[in-house]
């Protein structure tokens, strides 16, 4: 089946309240917001923004994330250290659930996001709809990461004993943090339909050689 | 003969043209699934929802969350106590984020729907309403109320080793201010307040 595009028709959405506008229009008549056919500079910010965010994870993962300061002394945990003790001590739901939100979302959605970036860069359209399904999928569990963030910041708020036992911020928390939003950031820059884009050449190429036989 | 707008996909880019008066109460892209339409609720309930919502917020600034006991010393802190504290270490900016995403964006979602809503439903178009609409549909990805909670749960575990736990109200409070400023969001449909039968929805 042939499909036919806002690109071939000469049409442009509103991302925000999803009017059709013709090319000749820059701010939605509508919500007033800008309009662009895609996302401006959607695959260089990504790149810039996914490779910032591993520069971040870093230290997110090196640093401790909060320190607990007792009559015991002072004790400094890293995120896995963090999931290592739930696993030791029988609380395994628990220990999974931090893994999952703080070391496992985080690489999978850059994961993802550098293949998203080949699909565009190689014109891979047979994985376009792949692709589209992972996106949805790293959209969806983003937020998820801030959990840890969350939870340090309630247990830094009532474990406060002065000196028998007072929890701190670490320093991995704010790069942590910083490694979460800019991953956001990098899904929200990222334009899917520029996986899509690639049929359109193709399918150009196809026609001035007749003798291309038919994938879609 | 049905009157139809075309419209494209967000996520693929196909043109698909759909009915200007939906008559299913959902369509999707035919290439690639996405939600194109999803029918929306009067705007009646919204507001009532959104209500409910803003009434149980305000409880949540001061009642506790958690009430910890260590060897005779005691300590209680509500939401926003928790993030003084990330801010009193020296993490503003953590505490910052997490104030925003956490509490102030859900809320703030709520107020600019109200300030949508409930002139349309008065019978008079805001002159405003394009700028509240783009605000709310700006923040619609940095509501992170649901991972809050979840992340009290994560603490409540977490601390359950280190004295007696008290669960205060302000949980079960916020259990609910979660649950209606989700119905909220989900009933409503930013389309409808396009239609030019807005007015009398």
């Amino acid at each position: 089946m042939r499909w036919i595009t806002d690109i071939e028709r000469g049409r442009q959405l509103c991302l925000h309240c999803r009017k059709l506008h013709t090319l000749d229009v820059h701010v939605c008549d509508r919500c007033g917001s800008p309009v662009h056919q895609r996302i401006p500079h959607s695959i260089p910010l990504t790149w810039s923004l996914a490779l910032a965010a591993i520069v971040f994870l870093i230290p997110a993962n090196l640093l401790p994330m909060m320190v607990v300061q007792s009559i015991a002394g002072e004790d400094a945990g890293t995120i896995m250290d963090g999931v290592i003790y739930f696993l030791e001590h029988g609380e395994a739901g628990i220990g999974i659930v931090i893994f999952l939100a703080s070391i496992f979302i985080p690489f999978f959605k850059l994961t993802v996001l550098f293949y998203l970036l080949l699909i565009v860069h190689f014109k891979w359209y047979a994985r376009a709809k792949l692709g589209l399904k992972l996106f949805r999928i790293i959209h969806f569990i983003g937020k998820w990461s801030m959990l840890d963030i969350f939870v340090v910041a309630l247990m830094v708020g009532i474990v406060q004993f002065k000196h028998l036992a007072t929890i701190v911020t670490g320093p991995a928390a704010i790069a942590f943090m910083m490694a979460v939003l800019i991953t956001m950031f990098a899904t929200e820059t990222f334009d899917p339909r520029l996986m899509f884009d690639t049929l359109i050449k193709l399918q150009e190429e196809k026609h001035s050689h007749p003798q291309g036989s038919s994938h879609d | 003969m049905i009157e139809r707008k075309e419209t494209a996909c967000r996520d693929c880019g196909v043109i698909v043209s759909l009915p200007l008066h939906p008559a299913s109460s959902q369509y999707r892209c035919p290439r690639c699934n996405a939600l194109l339409y999803r029918r929306g609720q009067p705007f009646g309930y919204i507001i009532v929802m959104a209500l409910t919502s803003l009434v149980l917020f305000v409880p949540l600034t001061f009642l506790p969350i958690l009430d910890l006991n260590i060897m005779g010393l005691h300590a209680s802190s509500s939401l926003f106590e928790a993030l003084w504290m990330v801010y009193r270490d020296g993490y503003g900016f953590i505490a910052f984020v997490s104030m925003m995403t956490g509490l102030l964006i859900p809320v703030l979602m709520i107020l600019l729907l109200l300030m949508i809503l409930v002139p349309l439903k008065m019978g008079y178009r805001p002159t405003r309403v394009a700028l509240w609409f783009r605000l709310y549909e700006k923040m619609r990805e940095w509501g992170m109320a649901e991972v809050y909670l979840v992340a009290i749960v994560v603490a409540i575990i977490k601390l359950l080793g280190m004295g007696t736990l008290h669960i205060g109200p302000g949980f079960f409070v916020f259990i609910f201010f979660f649950l209606t400023y989700y119905i909220t969001t989900v009933w409503f449909n930013p389309e409808d307040i396009w239609f030019d039968d807005a007015l009398d929805h």
